[in-house]
């Protein structure tokens, strides 16, 4: 004791760890949750965190909003859904992929330290699976934050419990979907071009610019009277596929061309390749890399 | 090589045993023509262990192999027991990898990072915080480990580097040109801590070093490849034997180590220059050649500087035998 006050430090020598190691279960489930903090900053520098709250802000403040106006009006209804309402917010949704899925995914590639993982318990595929995993979780997060501010807002203010419960649930299975297909895009995308730049400018053409195109074609071909062709058109993006889905389930969002019969289906099944395509993507891209 | 099967139960080490670390049985490695590895036959014991040869001789394919990174085209291998086709969770859970390339982010601290890869290998929350600390201190990284190791120094990120390698209490440590980029008084100082980890840690090292000279100071035992073959696999004081030669050298420049030479050869020994000395060959039985190397240099008026044995140095087994081993016949 008389040592310590003294301020002496003592040389151990070096000292073994025989304690309790984890599996590879705990392992992915510590990584994934440092995954989803990192996504918003968290455990991160300060500047870090600017840009997901800014951006999680501006999601969530026209909820906040729009439940004020329905508290003070006499008002039954949301003047819109909550699927509608994720609609509304995609641009907001779409940067906030694009800025942090690079730091998922880029940075360990970009900096090699991924091999450090890799030189672990946890097999590559485990890994790439954990972080998509975690990016997924942090879009459903970032999408279902305002809608539960609209629900929990809206059942104060009065609203019917049961119709309220029945669109948030449509709502949640949508955005279940769209978070899966972002992530596995702006994460592949990430994975293969590892400047944090190109990863970003990739992430929004594939998920602003792309869209953007595609209810222009939805537009004229609407106006043409080839819905087909329109219909066809919203396959090719994940916000397309989302509301065309949205418009076919009666969730609250219209679109011009709303696929109807067996093109419903269709944009299920594209919408769950286009997630399960990129998740193996960056399981190969992940595996690859290991391997260098 | 036929102890192979047998050395199933290394999972329990007891102090003094000789138990194999590494064993690896006709093990090649093919990428498409090229061969990182051909049918290599190796053990690896306990103590620091020392993996030599060129770029390119298949050092590093051969750790990637080992931590199941890399799956070999042929051949088996164990490391610590485990069959690293079977087993590469549980190896890389008992091994620590140190790479040769940047391997940091830059934006987090040593701190920070260390924490982190100690719980990837199945820590729990404050035991890497107190493993991370304890190892940071023993690689010599004080305050900087709070700050991004962007920052850092060569030096700092290679300790940084073999922090993370440590920090799960490896049984078996694989580092990968630790003294790469080091200048010469950081390399002194990572090739003792090298040293350590084998003696006072009790931790197995594969050290692998392109500088031969390097690993005479660490190793117990030196494998060589060249070109993807085992040149030759001996315990380090089998490589340095003398070789009954001596070297001496005289005070002034070539003129006065010829002189020197010449007087000496007159003498009745059989010397050659080498650099700046003469290296005189095993003489007679009946020459006293220390009393002859005195009284020739004092007749001549010549300060002698340095009188000694000569040692062989691992480069020259390196030399003597990697030319027949690329012929195809293994050392």
């Amino acid at each position: 004791m008389a040592d310590q006050r003294a301020g002496v430090i003592h040389d151990l020598g070096y000292r073994h760890y025989d304690g309790p190691r984890d599996g590879v279960a705990t392992i992915a489930r510590t990584l994934f949750v440092t995954g989803l903090r990192h996504a918003f900053g968290l455990g991160r520098s300060g500047r870090s965190k600017i840009l997901p709250f800014l951006l999680l802000g501006i999601a969530v403040v026209p909820a906040a909003v729009v439940v004020g106006v329905v508290t003070f009006l006499p008002v039954s209804e949301l003047p819109l859904t909550y699927a509608g309402y994720t609609n509304q917010i995609q641009l907001v949704v779409s940067l906030f992929a694009a800025a942090q899925a690079p730091v998922l995914f880029s940075r360990d590639l970009r900096h090699r330290s991924i091999v450090l993982y890799l030189a672990r318990p946890l097999p590559a595929h485990v890994l790439a699976l954990t972080r998509w995993f975690s990016l997924t979780t942090a879009l459903l997060v970032f999408m279902l934050l305002p809608a539960l501010v609209l629900y929990v807002g809206g059942l104060l203010a009065g609203l019917d419990v049961g119709g309220q419960t029945v669109d948030l649930l449509k709502a949640v299975a949508l955005l279940v979907l769209v978070a899966a297909m972002v992530a596995g895009i702006t994460g592949f995308i990430s994975s293969v071009s590892l400047r944090r730049g190109f990863a970003v400018v990739g992430s929004i053409v594939a998920l602003v610019v792309v869209p953007g195109v595609v209810t222009a074609v939805q537009a004229i071909a609407s106006e043409e009277g080839a819905d087909e062709v329109g219909v066809a058109a919203g396959l090719a993006s994940p916000w397309s596929l989302n509301s065309g889905l949205a418009d076919a389930w009666g969730a609250g969002v219209t679109v011009f061309t709303p696929p109807t019969g067996a093109w419903v289906a269709a944009y299920v099944v594209v919408a769950l390749l286009v997630a399960a395509l990129g998740l193996a993507a960056i399981v190969a891209r992940f595996l690859r890399v290991g391997s260098q | 090589m036929s102890a192979v099967p047998a050395s199933v139960v290394v999972v329990t080490v007891t102090q003094g045993a000789e138990p194999t670390v590494i064993s690896t049985v006709g093990l090649t490695k093919h990428y498409g023509h090229v061969h990182a590895l051909h049918d290599l036959d190796v053990e690896v014991g306990e103590g620091v262990t020392g993996l030599v040869g060129a770029n390119g001789a298949g050092k590093s394919t051969l750790i990637k192999i080992l931590l199941g990174l890399l799956e070999p085209t042929a051949g088996s291998a164990r490391v610590l027991g485990h069959d690293i086709a079977t087993a590469g969770e549980e190896i890389r859970r008992l091994v620590g990898y140190m790479p040769e390339h940047d391997c940091l982010p830059p934006d987090v601290s040593a701190s920070e990072f260390v924490v982190h890869m100690a719980r990837m290998s199945g820590l729990g929350r404050s035991a890497a915080r107190e493993r991370s600390a304890d190892v940071l201190r023993h690689v010599g990284l004080d305050e900087e480990r709070y700050r991004p190791m962007g920052g850092y120094s060569t030096g700092m990120k290679q300790r940084a580097k073999l922090a993370q390698a440590l920090v799960h209490d490896p049984r078996l440590v694989f580092l990968d040109e630790p003294t790469n980029g080091l200048d010469p008084a950081a390399r002194t100082d990572m090739l003792g801590l090298v040293r350590r980890i084998g003696s006072d840690f009790g931790i197995a090292v594969l050290v692998t070093s392109h500088l031969l000279g390097e690993l005479e100071q660490v190793s117990d035992h030196v494998v060589v490849l060249d070109a993807g073959h085992l040149l030759r696999s001996s315990a380090t004081g089998d490589f340095l034997e003398q070789t009954g030669r001596l070297l001496v050298e005289v005070i002034g420049g070539t003129e006065e180590r010829d002189r020197f030479g010449e007087a000496l050869a007159a003498a009745g020994l059989t010397c050659r220059p080498r650099g700046t000395t003469i290296a005189i060959e095993p003489p007679p039985a009946h020459l006293a050649v220390h009393d002859v190397v005195r009284d020739t240099a004092a007749d001549l008026g010549l300060g002698l500087m340095r009188l000694q044995p000569d040692r062989r140095h691992l480069e020259d087994v390196f030399l003597d035998d990697a030319a027949p081993a690329r012929g195809g016949a293994r050392g």
